[in-house]
């Protein structure tokens, strides 16, 4: 009886030191498994015509998906601020096994509605806008982005009408920079009007409240020879440069860098369940003198990597 | 430390109750196991250590080489600059000559490399810049680090960290990121000598693809830091420009020549810094402590458990070698324990044991004649005993007869003595038995009758007697002289005395297994208490009448002879009479010849 039972404790001795080693064995291979997850394939959609304008944000998505582990799929609009394009393209990217979606929403309410039932499938990151639905959002506190652009235009202002250029269309994030803007200059007694465009007769104050319309303002004021004080936001080249030749007298500019490698990070952690949450970016008021300063240096001019050129 | 008691307690209590094999297997396994263990922790410790200084080794030995290459690098630079300097500046008066053919020759020939060449008076302002020729219009040069390094500390070359050229005016406004190689310079004028700075600016691609494709083994990266800890290059520099990410640049500006080990973020790292010559920078080589050997312990644990679990197997089996011969001995222990016959020690296992069963199985073979013996002993002892109560019966019974016969002779009743002389021979004759003390019933019963025809001529019939045997009771044995003493008693204790005739009778029959000898008389009878305990071997033996060594005699004698539940009842009641009753085995005349010749042995 006793030889027995000695028998069934040494076998069970035996089997768990055998699993044991077995298993430890097996271990490295387990973990090689978790660590190296499958390459996502991440699309992203952006609002305009072409990507010219978010070169910056691109490489930091690039780095982010070389980090990550995954591929990214760059979808530009025949029709710049097409919503419908936009949420036909993004349900094709879904159909055709997209793993997650970073897009900058044209109308992030009817984005929101087209993706609706594949949002829990396939988690969507926004730049500029806040979509519901959405994995989160990558972008400064835009109404604090136009509160600040108009304070920046306050200290110069002495009299006249300021132009708020509206290029927003239905993009939610410009709209709030807008309104905030608006708010404070109404709020310190300054005119303000809305324009889709800038006018024949020359405004004495404009403001423009995203990268291309800033851009494009900054470029006809050069070409036409206007005079107008304009402020702006963003902190392409291009805009920078015209920062520089004082087309634009202060920028509201933020880490494109930053937004896109966060934007990827964001939707690849809410592909993998551990997605956090986004805080907004944040940004600075520049304007001519401040372009060299070391710190605005960094954030104007991000170093390419040859490799990568 | 009751603690320890108590656990020492438990773990003694367990050994005791551990089998031999579990007791060998578990301590040599647990031995192993510790010695391995121990083992696998020095070697890991001692692995490590040695792969830790690889790795240092291995970082040293890539940092030296992306110093050599990032020095020839530099090098080049400040060739460049000492050509400019020493072949053409040194030899030219700028109102004369023109400075600007030299300077594109040289670019031209390192344009890869270079993003601009120029030179500045003291003032600041260009005397000679490829490939772009004017300032902007708010160039600040005299302000700019390079232009005050070079005029405070003339005899050396100086290298900013990197920065975005914004000196030139560009009409396509590249924004590129140089890193300004600076020097004064004496520029001849008219014959005149005045300061000035030579200003070369080296693309940063070019520092980049020296410090790029070096890799230090998995997850290690190299970065390079000025004196003061301002990065220049890191692999990853624009998500630390972002915000994104942080390095631990300053403290590394800090760490000597050589291998670090520190903690950033909660991460072990090693650093390796090598610092490159003339610069000041440092070239910081990280990795991380864990990638060493990632898979290290884990690696040794696999092995510590699968040499434990080859230990531990090889031990039961080897502990199994060795405990079966005791296991063996001890179960025949036991078995002959239980009383089994014919259990065979086995002799097998090592020398010690082969010992130990040879000298048990000798120690049993011992025994089991020494029990023979005894058995033996016992019986001649219980013969001896049976013979010895017998004994005490006959000169007994002799004496009273006799007495009797004496009583008849005297009184010329020769017809009578005759017939008790008779009587008294059968008796004797039957008594005799030649020497058997098992005997047919109807041979005790016969015997009984002439003991009663002895006792009425004694007693002049003052009682009848009545001998009977059932049907059933037909070839049956029993006890020799079992009948007599109680006759003996039923007439003296109880019609002797009595008024009446008395009636003694005899009855033999036969209830299921047993044979019953009821002997029954209707004499004084006496009480219940007095009759059970005359049957109490502790009862003091007075030898007087009355005192029952006649019937106790019989149940001791009976008891002996067929053991526990054979012997005598007396029921008794006073003025009633008394019935004993024999019980005794019914044996036939086979049990009864197997039982005579046990006794002879």
């Amino acid at each position: 009886m006793k030889q027995g039972k000695s028998n069934v404790v040494q076998a069970a001795i035996l089997a768990v030191l055998g699993l044991a080693a077995v298993l430890s064995l097996a271990l490295p291979q387990l973990l090689r498994g978790r660590q190296e997850p499958q390459l996502l394939s991440l699309s992203v959609m952006l609002r305009d015509t072409d990507s010219s304008g978010w070169t910056v944000a691109r490489q930091g998505m690039e780095q982010a998906a070389d980090e990550l582990g995954a591929e990214l799929r760059f979808l530009t609009l025949t029709t710049a601020n097409d919503s419908a394009q936009q949420a036909s393209l993004l349900l094709r990217e879904i159909e055709d096994g997209a793993a997650a979606l970073v897009a900058v929403p044209a109308d992030p309410a009817a984005l929101s509605a087209a993706l609706d039932p594949w949002l829990v499938v396939c988690p969507t990151v926004t730049l500029e806008s806040s979509m519901e639905g959405a994995a989160g959002v990558v972008s400064p506190d835009n109404a604090l982005l136009g509160e600040r652009l108009a304070e920046a235009l306050l200290e110069d202002w002495d009299s006249g009408e300021v132009l708020l250029l509206d290029t927003a269309g239905r993009c939610a994030g410009v709209a709030d920079r807008l309104a905030a803007a608006e708010s404070v200059l109404e709020g310190a007694g300054v005119p303000v009007c809305r324009r889709e465009a800038l006018p024949e007769e020359d405004p004495k104050w404009v403001l423009a409240f995203e990268p291309p319309a800033t851009q494009g303002a900054a470029e006809r004021k050069e070409a036409e020879g206007r005079t107008f004080a304009l402020y702006g936001v963003g902190a392409s080249t291009g805009v920078t440069a015209q920062l520089e030749r004082g087309n634009i007298a202060a920028i509201a500019a933020w880490s494109e860098y930053a937004a896109g490698y966060l934007a990827v990070r964001q939707a690849v952690s809410a592909v993998r369940g551990t997605e956090g949450t986004l805080g907004p970016l944040p940004f600075s008021v520049l304007r001519e003198e401040d372009i060299y300063g070391p710190e605005n240096q960094k954030l104007l001019f991000p170093i390419m990597s040859s490799s990568s050129r | 430390m009751r603690v320890f008691r108590r656990l020492a307690a438990q773990w003694g209590e367990r050994y005791r109750k551990m089998s031999i094999q579990m007791v060998l297997s578990l301590s040599f396994t647990a031995v192993a196991a510790v010695g391995m263990l121990l083992m696998s922790v020095s070697m890991i410790w001692r692995f490590s250590s040695a792969n830790e200084q690889l790795v240092a080794e291995n970082s040293r030995r890539v940092l030296a080489q992306a110093n050599l290459n990032l020095d020839s690098y530099l090098r080049r630079m400040m060739r460049i600059s000492d050509t400019v300097y020493y072949r053409s500046i040194k030899n030219m008066d700028l109102a004369e000559d023109d400075l600007t053919g030299d300077l594109s020759l040289l670019y031209e020939e390192n344009r890869d490399d270079l993003v601009s060449l120029a030179v500045f008076d003291g003032e600041g302002a260009l005397v000679s810049a490829v490939p772009l020729t004017a300032l902007k219009q708010d160039a600040e040069t005299v302000q700019s680090d390079w232009f005050q390094d070079a005029s405070q500390s003339m005899e050396n070359l100086h290298f900013s960290t990197p920065h975005v050229q914004n000196i030139f005016d560009d009409p396509d406004y590249p924004y590129r990121w140089v890193v300004s190689l600076s020097r004064h310079v004496q520029l001849t004028r008219d014959g005149v000598t005045q300061g000035g700075v030579l200003l070369v600016d080296m693309s940063f691609n070019g520092i980049e693809q020296v410090c790029r494709d070096v890799t230090l083994g998995s997850g290690g990266y190299l970065y390079l830091i000025d004196g003061g800890g301002e990065l220049i290059y890191h692999p990853r520099q624009q998500l630390i420009y972002a915000g994104l990410l942080e390095e631990n640049n300053r403290a590394a500006a800090e760490y000597r020549d050589g291998s670090h080990r520190e903690t950033f973020q909660g991460q072990s790292r090693q650093v390796t810094v090598k610092t490159v010559g003339y610069t000041g920078w440092k070239l910081v080589g990280v990795a991380p402590a864990e990638s060493a050997s990632p898979q290290l312990p884990l690696f040794g644990l696999t092995l510590l458990l699968f040499s434990i679990f080859l230990m531990a197997f090889l031990n039961f089996l080897i502990s199994a070698r060795i405990s079966d011969p005791i296991l063996r001995l001890e179960r025949s222990i036991r078995e002959l324990d239980k009383g089994l016959a014919g259990v065979r020690i086995e002799e097998g296992g090592c020398y010690e044991v082969q010992r130990l069963s040879h000298a048990v199985a000798s120690m049993v073979s011992t025994m089991r004649h020494l029990m023979d013996d005894i058995v033996r002993q016992e019986g001649q002892k219980r013969r001896g005993e049976l013979e010895v109560l017998q004994s005490q019966i006959n000169p007994h019974f002799l004496y009273n007869t006799l007495d009797s016969v004496i009583w008849m002779t005297e009184s010329g009743q020769k017809q009578e003595a005759i017939q008790m002389v008779t009587s008294l021979a059968r008796l004797f004759r039957i008594s005799l038995s030649k020497g058997k003390s098992v005997i047919p019933l109807s041979d005790e019963l016969e015997h009984a009758r002439h003991y009663m025809t002895i006792q009425q001529m004694r007693f002049k019939n003052k009682f009848t007697a009545e001998i009977t045997a059932k049907p059933g009771t037909e070839g049956l044995y029993t006890l020799k002289l079992i009948i007599q003493p109680l006759l003996e008693n039923a007439i003296y204790h109880g019609c002797a005395s009595a008024e009446d005739d008395g009636v003694i009778r005899v009855t033999a029959y036969r209830e299921g297994e047993d044979l019953l000898i009821d002997v029954e008389d209707n004499g004084l009878g006496m009480r219940p208490e007095l009759a059970a305990s005359l049957l109490e071997e502790d009862r003091p033996e007075v030898g007087t009448k009355g005192s029952g060594i006649g019937v106790r005699n019989v149940h001791q004698r009976v008891g002996l002879t067929f053991g526990e539940g054979y012997g005598l009842t007396i029921f008794s009641e006073p003025d009633e009479g008394t019935l004993v009753r024999i019980r005794l085995p019914a044996l036939s005349r086979k049990e009864a010849d197997r039982r005579w010749q046990g006794e002879e042995l």
